[in-house]
């Protein structure tokens, strides 16, 4: 955090883990001069909040899962920075936190933890050059439905039926989601990169995207190693929805076993019906 | 949909759908209202929150599980969906 932010937490006051994101919101406010949003407040009175959200980066703290803070955030309209879910910072930790309302010693080493990373953090984390020449492909087969029209790559791409696609080149594979993928969830507001050096098996996440709409796990067509991601998406997750196939990238893999990953993907004239019958399915 | 197939298998021989722990569910339905696929239904008795449509499931989808507060929904491992699924494709 290298600029002082805006700071949403959920302020969950009947939870642990809302208690959790209600202290770390205190302390990061106090020891990196972060300004508190209340989200009662916000709620009740979004302009009290206006030259706060309009001049500082955005930093949002969920307790739990439900997101109450983050779905706020979206119905204002709000750009989000930088996000922290506690008890998914809880589970990576491999910690149990304290039933009930009083925070605990568990409670209170996490939050510390968590503050000291979210002021180390100074921007992106170093992306690795891609090697290989990924350009936006220019040749598609579309799959029209009522109104939509969805583009699919005509040639280099695999697809899963997770609407993800993989394009390799050598021994490294750019994954992504597809054009239907970004019509259908609508206006991507929120891009969590996959963590670079992981392992990732088939069919593993790699990332997750977020609209106002839905949130969606990034299903790697291939496995292997995360060697890059795509930290332009983290300020401008929109780039899914402008190219989906080309800037709207994900992450760059070093290719574990593609011979094998192939034969569970599909091509563009495999992938084009399944397109089609979720997008007949959708619409009722 | 009988007819309904993942990577080539019958759908309803992927064992891949939410289990809900009741013990933690609160009911407040926000995976209900997240899943477009119609997995989950009400009732008016018993649990108020019933896996009613389990094939409609997408599989490798967790999404309704992160959005689940009470952290009530679990799903079967993929490595296990995974193996399932090359071997009744190698069945043929």
């Amino acid at each position: 955090m290298n600029a002082k932010h805006a700071i949403l937490p959920c302020n969950g006051l009947d939870k642990n883990v809302g208690q959790l994101a209600r202290e770390l919101a205190l302390k990061l406010a106090a020891e990196a001069e972060g300004e508190i949003i209340c989200p009662v407040l916000l709620n009740t009175a979004p302009s009290r909040y206006e030259r706060v959200t309009a001049e500082m980066p955005l930093l949002v703290i969920d307790g739990c899962p439900t997101r109450c803070a983050t779905k706020l955030a979206n119905r204002l309209g709000l750009r989000i920075d930088e996000k922290v879910l506690v008890t998914d910072e809880a589970k990576e930790a491999g910690v149990t936190v304290e039933e009930g309302l009083t925070l605990g010693p568990i409670g209170l080493a996490l939050v510390a933890r968590l503050a000291a990373d979210v002021m180390a953090e100074t921007g992106p984390s170093v992306t690795q050059e891609s090697s290989a020449d990924f350009e936006t492909p220019v040749e598609f087969i579309t799959v029209t439905h009522d109104k939509y029209i969805f583009k699919i790559p005509a040639e280099g791409f695999h697809f899963n039926e997770n609407d993800c696609w993989a394009r390799v080149i050598g021994d490294r594979a750019r994954v992504g989601v597809s054009d239907y993928v970004q019509q259908s969830m609508t206006d991507i507001t929120f891009f969590e990169p996959p963590k670079l050096g992981a392992q990732i098996s088939q069919f593993d996440d790699v990332g997750s995207i977020e609209s106002a709409k839905a949130v969606m796990d990034a299903i790697s067509p291939v496995s292997g190693k995360v060697v890059a991601v795509n930290d332009e998406l983290v300020d401008r997750p929109e780039m899914i929805n402008e190219d989906p196939y080309g800037k709207g990238w994900i992450a760059e893999l070093e290719l574990g076993d593609f011979e094998s990953d192939k034969e569970l993907l599909l091509t563009a004239e495999g992938y084009s019906p399944i397109v089609k019958k979720k997008a007949a399915e959708a619409q009722h | 949909m009988p007819d309904d197939t993942f990577m080539g298998v019958k759908r309803e021989r992927i064992p891949w759908f939410p289990t809900i722990d009741y013990s933690k569910c609160d009911f407040c339905m926000e995976c209900d209202k997240f899943c477009p696929h119609r997995v989950f239904e009400h009732r008016e008795s018993g649990p108020k929150l019933v896996v009613a449509n389990p094939n409609n499931c997408v599989v490798f989808c967790r999404a309704c599980s992160k959005t689940c507060g009470p952290d009530a929904i679990s799903f079967p491992g993929k490595p296990d969906i995974l193996a399932l699924i090359k071997r009744v494709r190698e069945e043929g």
